[in-house]
């Protein structure tokens, strides 16, 4: 005998070589006939769309609003940022709260209520002298009133009139223009037409009009907007939006039929996968039963002691009861008759000392056996289940002004916020992945040196501020507490007033999001892995604050209940354990519509920190 | 037989049947026992022994005919069959740490008789995935302690202590046979 180490003793096995049984052939040529399966075409083909829709959905959202603002006249006079340039149309927007609900409550009787109204009388009466002027020069006129009432301050009656004149330029060509249309349609319309132009009130009515768009929900003034640009061309557009609401509701049809094909084309998909699967399944069944079979009669084999071999035999017995695998059953039981000699013929020798060392080395193998048979019994379910991760993470973020929009002629600062939120991930392969989730997640601004009212009764013994906001239609009100008015930065040096001072005004909403991402890693090395993620989100506001100075003020009375928007991010990734890594993950949101009719921060970025832990 | 080779491999690009059979029967025993090697049990090696074969008939195509056409398919092999492995096992795989005070213990030399082919090809399977998966890697291919931590996605102490823990194993297994037969 030789003195060998390992490695010599088997070298032998280097160029082992086995026959492999005859039916793996077939087997492969089967597999070889049968057509190439597109599984992987159709995977990249579904992230792709999810990517797009993730990306198609906020932009989708973007344009329907944009549509709202060009569309709807008085959405774009309700804006609250006050550029110095812009002129005093952009200042009309402001419409009493009494009037919206004479308005609101009689819709076709609009003249009536504003007849009906005292305090409108006189000031109507002056607005049709003041039309008939407007209608030969609009512009000089629509200048001149409002220069005139920047300079008056808190001259009630003529601010009226400014604000009364500045609509009626504005809706005299309106009105002009629809007229014709009658005289060409000549229906029914013209009637309502012309009883509103005769009546000298068609000011209120159309804005009143205007007032119901507003009113609406946002959806129907998305949709009822983007109808009206079409239609307008042969119909008064207050007709139209009768019609619209009727294209509406025949449009959402449309809609929810169109979503419950996507939904019923969705539901397809994954049902045809999972009946392969079954198919695929039920295939492989028998398979495993004789996976099963054959472990055990190579642990017959294998076994060399009493006791496991005795144990095994049982095991091998029974398989061989089952009669689904003769042969292997032939061959377990052949097994059992070989160590059966062997376990005799160990009885037989074995000296104590051996027997011993026996033990000790069973006690070896099954110390290296039993841990493996646990940690395949806790790795099977994990490596089929490892799809899916949980991430728990909470982070920084900075909204952010990237188009240097204004509020009140000041420049929208950034402002800080905090994240936080859970995410589930499915991997659908090794590159992609999708996520869903809640995150809390808080957009902010914050406007320095804006010049303010306090026009509460304490301060102002001699001044309402109903009254305030009721004439003076230059004053934007973004907070519902009417105690606070804010200045534009343009008008502020028109008014000399002890009252005005200035402050900082801090926005923020709170949301409650739900991002919908896909993932795709590009990089993966040892325990680090980088993915870049991409998709939309919906939010729903929580909170919503307006402070000035620090001081809650109450809210903000633009903000939008539903958010929608992008999110662009990358994860750096680290194992720390096992299942258990921790990340960093740098995020750049855009909110499409954060708030009405006033400009707001609506990019954000942010740095979140988190722990995924995959199962 | 170069020549036949290359016709073959040839015909096996043109998806042909005939040169696919002539392929398989030549270097099937071969690869078959690799499979044996690696695998835990048999049916296992029979199922990555099919997919293999499938891959190779499928990215036949890629071959260059520079160097060996065995070590080719080997190589094919090899892979196939560490992924397979990991797919069973993924994150408890290979996370061994070298340990130089118990994985650098002096190996032993044996003085022993040879040992058939089938026993040791049973001391080998009957090693943990990780341990018999480096050993063969190791021992058989002769790749080096680098090279199978950058294959294995492992550190190069990780390698050496599943080397060496392999090696104890096996060690005390063909021990056992000494004893028993010396008895």
């Amino acid at each position: 005998m030789k003195k060998q180490n390992i490695e010599n003793i088997f070298s032998s096995m280097e160029n082992f070589s086995n026959v492999p049984p005859p039916e793996l052939w077939d087997k492969i040529e089967e597999k070889l006939n049968k057509p190439k399966k597109k599984k992987r075409a159709t995977l990249w083909w579904s992230a792709a769309a999810c990517l797009l829709l993730g990306l198609m959905l906020p932009s989708v959202l973007y344009f329907n609003s944009v549509s709202e603002t060009k569309n709807n006249g008085a959405i774009e006079n309700n804006s609250v940022v006050f550029d110095e340039n812009k002129t005093d149309v952009n200042q009309t927007r402001t419409i009493p709260g009494d009037e919206n609900k004479s308005i609101n409550q009689k819709s076709n009787n609009q003249n009536k209520s504003l007849e009906n109204n005292p305090v409108s009388t006189d000031t109507e009466k002056m607005n049709q002298r003041q039309e008939n002027a407007v209608a030969d020069a609009p512009n000089i006129i629509g200048t001149k009133v409002s220069t005139k009432k920047l300079r008056v301050g808190n001259k009630n009656t003529n601010e009226t009139l400014a604000e009364k004149s500045s609509i009626s330029e504005k809706e005299n060509s309106f009105n002009t223009s629809s007229n014709k249309t009658f005289n060409k349609e000549g229906n029914a319309n013209q009637a309502v037409a012309e009883k509103t132009s005769t009546t000298g009130n068609h000011n209120a009515f159309n804005s009143s009009s205007k007032n119901q768009l507003l009113n609406s929900g946002k959806e129907n003034i998305n949709q009822a907007a983007t109808e009206k640009t079409s239609i307008s061309g042969n119909h008064n557009p207050f007709n139209s939006s009768s019609k619209n609401q009727i294209a509406d509701v025949e449009k959402k049809n449309a809609n929810k039929i169109l979503t419950e094909k996507t939904f019923s084309s969705g539901k397809q998909n994954p049902f045809n996968p999972t009946a392969k699967n079954q198919v695929a399944n039920s295939l492989f069944e028998p398979k495993q039963n004789t996976k099963s079979n054959k472990t055990n009669t190579n642990l017959a084999l294998n076994s060399s002691s009493q006791i496991v071999s005795t144990e095994l035999n049982n095991k091998a017995k029974k398989d061989s009861d089952t009669k689904t695998n003769q042969n292997e059953a032939v061959n377990a039981e052949k097994a059992i008759a070989n160590n059966q000699q062997n376990n005799s013929k160990f009885i037989d020798v074995l000296s104590k000392q051996d027997s011993i060392q026996l033990a000790e080395l069973q006690n070896l193998e099954k110390g290296i056996a039993n841990p493996e048979d646990k940690k395949e019994k806790e790795t099977k379910p994990k490596s089929e289940s490892d799809k899916w991760a949980v991430q728990v993470f909470a982070g920084v973020a900075n909204s952010d002004n990237y188009k240097n929009d204004k509020t009140l002629g000041h420049v929208n600062d950034s402002k800080q916020s905090s994240t936080y939120g859970v995410k589930t991930k499915y991997k659908i392969n090794n590159k992609w992945a999708v996520g869903s989730g809640l995150k809390i997640n808080e957009l902010g601004q914050s406007i320095a040196n804006v010049s303010y009212m306090d026009v509460s009764e304490k301060n102002s013994a001699f001044f309402s501020p109903s009254a305030y906001f009721v004439k003076n239609v230059a004053t934007p009100q973004i907070a519902n507490n009417r105690s606070y008015v804010f200045v534009s930065n343009t008008t502020k040096d028109a008014l000399v007033s002890e009252n005005v001072q200035t402050g900082n005004l801090d926005q923020s909403l709170r949301y409650i999001e739900m991002p919908l991402e896909v993932s795709y890693a590009v990089f993966s090395k040892n325990r680090t892995n980088i993915s870049l993620n991409t998709g939309g989100f919906v939010g729903k506001l929580i909170s919503n604050n307006v402070a000035l100075d620090g001081t809650s003020i109450g809210k903000n009375l633009d903000a939008n209940d539903f958010v929608y928007g992008s999110v662009l991010s990358s994860t750096v990734q680290y194992r720390i354990y096992k299942k258990t890594n921790v990340f960093v993950e740098p995020a750049m949101n855009y909110y499409i519509n954060p708030l009405n009719n006033q400009s707001f921060n609506q990019l954000q970025w942010g740095l979140n920190f988190g722990l995924n832990v995959s199962f | 037989m170069k020549d036949d080779l290359e016709i073959y491999i040839k015909q096996c690009m043109q998806n042909e049947r005939a040169g696919q059979l002539k392929i398989y029967e030549l270097f099937s025993p071969v690869l078959y026992g690799i499979c044996l090697k690696y695998m835990k049990n048999e049916d296992d090696a029979k199922d990555v022994f099919q997919e293999a074969f499938l891959i190779v008939f499928q990215k036949i195509s890629q071959y260059k005919f520079e160097g060996s056409f065995e070590g080719w398919l080997k190589r094919i092999f090899i892979n196939k069959l560490i992924e397979t492995l990991n797919k069973k096992k993924k994150e408890n795989f290979f996370l061994d740490v070298f340990d130089p005070d118990t994985d650098f213990v002096e190996e032993e030399e044996l003085d022993i008789a040879p040992i058939q082919q089938e026993k040791l090809l049973e001391f080998i399977r009957d090693l943990p995935d990780q341990y018999r998966t480096v050993f063969n890697l190791y021992v058989f291919e002769k790749m080096k302690h680098k090279e199978i931590a950058e294959l294995l996605k492992i550190s190069e102490g990780t390698s050496k202590s599943n080397l060496n823990r392999a090696k104890r194993i096996l060690q005390k297994r063909i021990l056992s046979i000494k004893n028993f037969k010396t008895a």
